[in-house]
């Protein structure tokens, strides 16, 4: 189980080399689309796809290590690698973790 | 203006790829979702540089690079492939599949910036040398075009010099040519042979140059001791251009020393028969006759042109090769043409 999500504005932004219309733009997308994104890993993992799972996992970490959440980002490689093996049987719990994860970040990313 | 293919089918990585390229400066993004779309888009257009993440749906960015590369033209287009921190076997494979350099996830600006400016740097020199070679390819090909003029501008100028002291003219030395062009076409020769049959048979009498004036100009008919001399023309010819760097005067020698073999082996100065006079001397020796009996010369009136004809037809197997005056015949109405282009009292250039 990750720890709690702490926004380090200044990592993320020292990424971005300090462009705070680039930041700006990408939190706004995050949240434009967490809902979506949320929704297609619930949806793939209920369809059983293991590949889709596994892209949309993939998915998730790369938008949650944009905001340095290592944690987060290392959860969704966990999802990724088992769904990439074909092992979708104890996703469940991993799944759900994920999707709390992610209107954790938002919610987090809200605030500012 | 560098082209930066983005291809991604994450909408935040495209926006957030397309706002680091701008930063570049002199970039212009191009963004796709959907690798198979990307790939119809680069049949048409030449990206500078192609960033591709590694895990689409539909197609990865393996396979495209793979695809790209293959596509013409396109194996020097510096491409960045996007990986995770976790995917080192998978930057591996791209390296060997066609990937000059990678990013990582999460994108770094610095990271981004520097690996994207030396793929630029990449592209610019690759255009560079291409224009560069390009530009060089021309001037040669301008040069080499101009010392070809002057070759043959050379050679028509030391041709008509032989003819000069010669009753014959400047435009028999054209027609004659054009004669033989036409032969060599009706032989099917090809292209390169024709254009060089073209501009080696006016050397056929240059060996005229080291006939004694009493003999060249004689107005009556020469004893036999004088023609041998006269015939001696045809091995001066050959002397003078034998040997040459250059094939259109290596072509000359042999029109030269060969236009008076005949074809029953009765000719001059060899007796060669049939296949073993060169091609271009059978040739010529057709071109050059047709054209001394449709002419007039102080000494004699022109023949028609249904006698002349007759005269090849007589001539087929004896005098003349079957084929070349068959070729020859069968080209009449281009001969007709070079009749009227190259009249006797003007000399147009080749």
């Amino acid at each position: 189980m990750a720890g709690p999500f702490v926004l380090d504005r200044a990592s993320i932004l020292d990424r971005l080399g300090g462009d705070e219309e680039i930041y700006s733009m990408m939190v706004d997308m995050f949240l434009d689309d967490v809902e979506a994104n949320s929704a297609a890993l619930a949806s793939a993992f209920a369809s059983g796809e293991a590949t889709v799972v596994q892209r949309e996992a993939h998915t998730i970490k790369g938008l949650l290590a944009t905001f340095s959440d290592d944690d987060g980002a290392a959860e969704a490689l966990a999802v990724e690698k088992k769904a990439r093996a074909g092992d979708l049987a104890r996703l469940g719990d991993a799944v759900g973790d994920l999707q709390r994860r992610l209107r954790e970040v938002a919610n987090a990313l809200r605030a500012g | 203006m560098h082209t930066v293919l983005i291809i991604d089918d994450s909408d935040i990585n495209l926006t957030l790829i397309k706002a680091l390229v701008l930063k570049l400066g002199e970039c212009s993004p191009v963004l796709f979702d959907n690798p198979l779309k990307a790939l119809e888009w680069c049949r048409e257009n030449e990206p500078d540089l192609v960033i591709v993440d590694y895990m689409m749906p539909e197609m990865d960015g393996l396979r495209f690079i793979g695809a790209f590369r293959a596509l013409h033209g396109r194996d020097e287009i510096p491409v960045l492939m996007i990986t995770a921190n976790d995917q080192k076997d998978v930057r591996y494979e791209a390296l060997l599949g066609g990937a000059n350099d990678f990013l990582t996830k999460p994108i770094d600006r610095v990271e981004f910036s520097a690996r994207a400016r030396n793929m630029l740097s990449l592209r610019t020199g690759q255009k560079f040398l291409a224009d560069r070679a390009k530009h060089l390819e021309k001037l040669v090909d301008e040069r080499t075009s101009d010392i070809r003029q002057r070759e043959k501008e050379l050679i028509f100028r030391m041709s008509r010099a032989a003819e000069f002291r010669d009753p014959e003219t400047g435009a028999h030395i054209q027609r004659m040519a054009h004669y033989s062009q036409i032969i060599a076409r009706g032989l099917d020769l090809g292209p390169a042979m024709e254009k060089l049959i073209l501009e080696a048979a006016p050397m056929h009498d240059v060996g005229k140059i080291g006939i004694p004036d009493y003999i060249l100009l004689k107005p009556g008919k020469l004893t036999p001791e004088e023609f041998e001399v006269m015939k001696g023309h045809a091995r001066i010819g050959y002397e003078l251009l034998k040997d040459s760097g250059s094939e259109i005067l290596r072509a000359g020698a042999e029109v030269a020393l060969s236009h008076h073999e005949k074809y029953d082996g009765t000719g001059y100065p060899q007796g060669l028969k049939g296949g073993q006079i060169p091609q271009f001397g059978r040739i010529v020796a057709v071109a050059d006759v047709f054209d001394a009996l449709t002419s007039e010369r102080p000494y004699k009136r022109a023949w028609s042109l249904d006698d002349a004809c007759r005269f090849l037809e007589d001539g087929r197997g004896k005098h003349f090769d079957p084929m070349c005056v068959e070729a020859f015949l069968a080209g009449w109405e281009d001969v007709i043409e070079v009749r009227q282009r190259f009249r006797d009292e003007e000399i147009p250039q080749i």
